[in-house]
């Protein structure tokens, strides 16, 4: 049952254009990590495109935007890494270009970095990608320190509650990386697909 | 001095609430409940508020006591609110009749086993008293700032103390909201704290604005009943709703 | 595939009902649902305020009054109200997705964590991280060892002969020739410069600097430094661009913008520029002081004190609100090979590609400078200034080196140095004077960009006359006290 309307999902987004082909206005597709402050989401960043953005152990390490492809499934998707957001409340600068971002460059697929072990503190900011009808993903990351903390999530049980896609990695070591991909490729095409509709 | 009747107390926390936390000098009489205006007489002849042109002001002597009645309703409403559990029942009636209970010296034992909070859960400033400035700490609390914490000790959030709103979003974004589980870590040169599996580093300021529970509500009433004095004992009774221990 | 649908999170009866009227009056277009945009402004977003004023300015003081009538209904502010319910709503989640396994005990990161925090243990491992990283890695290591190989053999016997050889040999005129290997030749001045000296301290300190960072190290010592950092008006959090200055002022300059307060970004901007010299100056400044411990200790107080005492007169005078220490502490990590030497290498990268166009650009300047004798002229003004605060003439050069670029000063420096033209007092004086000197072109260009002109030029003006003048009372007190070193 639907409780709230789907108002304002996907304005202006470009219309169904097929897998692989390029959105009307010649603009790839666009994927945008965000997420609190260290949380990995460079290292995502980097093993998706390839290229290297500084990644280190503190927070508000990325100030600026970063932008890069992936071929994922044979098409090339843009990756855009953010600096570290709380909540879609800024009180930093960074935050506040983190938040430009997704509210003036409408990706098709919002990815949310969190770090698994603190899961709690981490859903609220998903509500809140939720909530402003932005396609969301949500990436469990650190999912190592989360079961060296003793912690098991249940991915599947995640992904129906909160109605998106939820996957587990560990962005360090690559493991389900893979999955990621494959997952946002799935995301990215279906999402350009269902705005037009 | 004189003991004041319940109802009494109640218009002197009235005249408070309209006169010195509005910055007026004085309140119409006109704004005042009918049902209310019944001890006016007695409070008149104690000396304790005047009349003029229709309108009511306390005095010196009215103004200490009404001060202590705000605090006590704001001590009490604390009590109920982060010891008891009783969070969305809170109710002005039962805060009243609780701040009637607290008779001088008992709100400063409350007041220490509270932690001497700043602010009512309504925001609302509570008049400190000597026990405030003192930081007088009792064997065992209910409730503490983190920064008197001691190190390794731990609790879950009662409430943050946010004299600005940037400072509470902050507080918000490290996920430092009621219930969260929050131990110390260090507290000595900066204030380290854990918050689920995080750790915090921050200033004193900071520190001194969240409060910590440090007991279940079942455990509360044993721990108020032996820090208090006698009198408090009465509390217990009079309120047959007092969560008993399991 | 059937996808399942997010359906937002419910708040109270009467927020929902606020958030549906305000939901009706918004006709403008926010690339985010109403429901958000409803939010936002009922917690008080400025932004979201302009933009609603700008796409729906029909219906803003109806919306206004919606936002005033739900804040008067609740005793705390709404952003707060908000959030505890979305983390009720996270909880709710957590308890249905999460299993807690038994608790692991505290390993040794944790209880390394907890030394470095400790205010003995802490400051201990502090010093040895200056000392083992900085001192010896960066200054013995990098500025000595690796330097004097390169510059000594690579370029001293074997590039430089065999380049001016080759050049005499193509180029006819001796003004060309000069161009690219005389005093201030592209390759003998400009190139070597950057190869033989620079790359290796940069390089070596771009390492420890990654291991340092990867490691989790600077919060804690953020969360150290944070009472002494409140008494030059910042918070243990410039931490991060003031040892990121260490590498580049430049790129620290840019991190200025994770600080909070803007009294906070113009204190750190100008401590920045005066007192945190970049990894090139301070490798060069240990290779030439590590002769003496006392030159070494005096230009440490030295550059210390400066930084703490203007620091301090800052806070009193720039208006503002106070800082505020917030800072989450990671755990510690493992820092990762393949990581360290891809951030080595991007920074080194960058780096280079700021620096080399620069470095040629000042020896073609230098060149042309010395050609119509311009530079002469330079020099002679400079001259007095420089017998001023108690040096031999010759350094002038190098001061005219530093205002192109710290590093290119420091290399200068260096060089003096080594033709054994600046020794004893004079020598920290002028590493003194030098680190707290003009902050280069490209760190005048980023202040100008972060911090606006008229700061970027208020703190130039400062800093000019200000170096020369702690040159001067430091050559005062020392030749007056006697000191020899
Ligand atoms: N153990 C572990 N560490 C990770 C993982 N992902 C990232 N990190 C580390 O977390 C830190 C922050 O990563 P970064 O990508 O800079 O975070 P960002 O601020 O979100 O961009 C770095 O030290 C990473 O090496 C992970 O899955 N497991
Ligand atoms: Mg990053
Ligand atoms: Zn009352
Ligand atoms: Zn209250
Ligand atoms: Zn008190």
């Amino acid at each position: 049952m639907r409780l709230w309307p789907r108002i304002g999902r996907g304005f202006g987004r470009g219309g169904c254009h097929g897998g692989g082909v390029r959105l009307g206005d010649g603009r790839l597709r666009k994927v945008g990590v965000v997420g609190s402050p260290n949380v990995g989401k460079s290292v995502v960043f980097n093993n998706l495109t390839g290229a290297y953005v500084t990644v280190s152990n503190y927070p508000g390490t990325t100030v600026d935007i970063s932008r890069g492809k992936a071929k994922i499934d044979g098409e090339e998707i843009e990756i855009v890494d953010t600096p570290g957001m709380y909540s879609l409340l800024p009180i930093s600068e960074e935050e506040r270009v983190a938040r430009l971002i997704l509210f003036q460059e409408k990706p098709e697929v919002v990815l949310h970095v969190v770090d698994a072990k603190n899961l709690e503190r981490m859903l609220p900011l998903t509500l809140q990608l939720i909530e402003a009808g932005l396609p969301v993903m949500l990436d469990l990351n650190m999912m190592d320190e989360a079961e060296a903390a003793g912690i098991e999530i249940d991915v599947k049980r995640l992904e129906r509650e909160l109605g998106i896609p939820v996957v587990a990695t560990v962005a360090t070591t690559g493991r389900g990386m893979e999955t990621l991909r494959r997952r946002l490729a799935e995301y990215v095409r279906s999402r350009s697909c269902a705005v037009a509709v | 001095m004189m003991e004041l009747e319940e109802k009494a107390e109640e218009l002197l926390e009235t005249l408070w609430l309209g006169t010195e936390e509005r910055n007026e000098e004085s309140l119409p009489l006109e704004n005042i409940a009918e049902a209310e205006k019944e001890p006016l007489s007695q409070l008149l002849k104690a000396g304790y508020i005047a009349l003029s042109d229709d309108r009511v002001r306390l005095t010196e002597r009215g103004r200490t006591i009404a001060r202590n009645v705000v605090r006590r309703h704001r001590l009490a409403e604390r009590l109920l609110v982060d010891v008891l559990g009783t969070g969305g029942m809170l109710t002005h009636e039962k805060a009243c009749r609780f701040e009637h209970l607290l008779d001088r010296g008992l709100d400063e034992s409350i007041c220490a086993l509270l932690g001497h909070p700043k602010i009512c859960p309504h925001g609302k400033p509570i008049p400190p008293g000597k026990c405030c400035q003192l930081k007088r700490t009792p064997a065992r609390k209910l409730v503490s700032s983190l920064s008197q914490l001691a190190q390794g000790q731990m609790g879950k959030v009662a409430y943050v103390y946010a004299s600005e709103s940037g400072k509470l979003q902050k507080l918000m974004a490290m996920g430092i909201l009621p219930g969260a589980p929050i131990t110390l870590i260090q507290s000595f040169p900066s204030y380290v704290f854990k918050v689920g599996e995080t750790q915090f580093a921050v200033d004193k300021e900071i520190a001194d604005s969240i409060y910590v529970r440090l007991v279940e509500p079942e455990d509360a009433g044993e721990i108020i009943e032996k820090e208090l004095p006698e009198p408090g004992r009465k509390l217990r009774w009079r309120f047959g709703w007092w969560p008993r221990r399991k | 595939m059937s996808e399942a649908e997010a359906v937002p999170l419910r708040y109270d009866e009467f927020l929902e009902a606020a958030l549906s009227r305000i939901g009706g009056l918004l006709k403008g277009h926010y690339g985010i649902s109403r429901r958000a945009v409803g939010l936002l402004l009922l917690q008080g977003d400025p932004q979201m305020e302009r933009e609603v004023k700008k796409r729906d300015a029909a219906s803003y003081s109806l919306l206004q009054e919606i936002v005033s009538q739900a804040r008067a209904h609740y005793n705390q502010p709404l952003s707060y109200v908000i959030a505890l319910r979305r983390q009720q709503e996270a909880r709710r989640l957590v308890s249905a997705v999460v299993t807690l396994r038994g608790k692991r005990r505290p390993g040794f990161a944790e209880w390394l964590s907890r030394a470095m925090m400790h205010p003995v243990s802490g400051s201990l491992i502090l010093l040895l991280v200056l000392y083992f990283g900085l001192y010896q890695f960066v200054g013995v290591f990098g500025a000595g060892v690796v330097v004097d190989f390169i510059e000594g053999t690579v370029f001293g016997e074997w590039v430089n002969p065999w380049v001016t050889e080759l050049v005499r040999g193509f180029i006819p005129f001796q003004v060309l020739q000069d161009l690219f290997v005389g005093d201030y030749g592209v390759i003998t001045l400009g190139l070597s410069y950057a190869f033989a000296i620079i790359l290796p301290i940069v390089a070596t300190f771009f390492l420890v600097f990654s291991i340092i960072e990867d490691s989790g190290y600077l919060p804690r010592l953020a969360m150290l430094i944070d009472r002494v950092f409140k008494a030059i008006g910042l918070s243990g959090r410039a931490v991060i661009p003031m040892v990121l200055g260490f590498g580049c002022d430049t790129m620290a300059t840019i991190v200025t913008r994770t600080q909070e307060t803007r009294r906070e970004r113009i204190i750190t901007t100008l401590l920045l520029a005066l007192a945190i010299p970049c990894s090139a100056q301070l490798g060069v400044i240990f290779a030439i002081l590590s002769g003496s411990g006392m030159a070494l200790l005096i230009w440490a107080v030295t550059v210390a004190l400066v930084l703490l005492l203007v620091g301090y007169l800052a806070s009193k005078v720039i208006p503002g609100e106070r800082a505020s220490f917030y800072m989450e502490v990671p755990p510690l990590r493992l820092p990762k090979l393949t990581n360290i030497l891809a951030k080595t290498y991007s920074r080194l990268q960058w780096y280079f590609v700021e620096v080399l166009p620069l470095f040629i650009l000042a020896s073609v300047l230098l060149w042309l400078g010395d050609l119509s004798g311009l530079f002469g002229l330079v020099i002679g003004g400079l001259e007095p200034l420089v017998k001023f605060i108690g040096l031999p003439p010759e350094t002038a050069v190098v001061f005219l080196y530093g205002f192109f670029r710290r590093d290119f000063g420091a290399a200068g420096l260096y060089d003096l140095h080594s033709a054994g033209a600046l020794m004893g007092v004079p020598l920290v004086v002028a590493a003194v004077t030098l680190t707290l000197f003009i902050p280069c072109i490209a760190q005048l260009l980023v202040m100008w960009k972060e911090r606006g002109a008229k700061t970027a030029l208020a703190i130039a003006a400062f800093i000019f006359p200000f170096a020369f003048l702690i040159g001067f009372v430091l050559n005062l007190i020392l030749t007056r006290l006697g000191v020899s070193l």
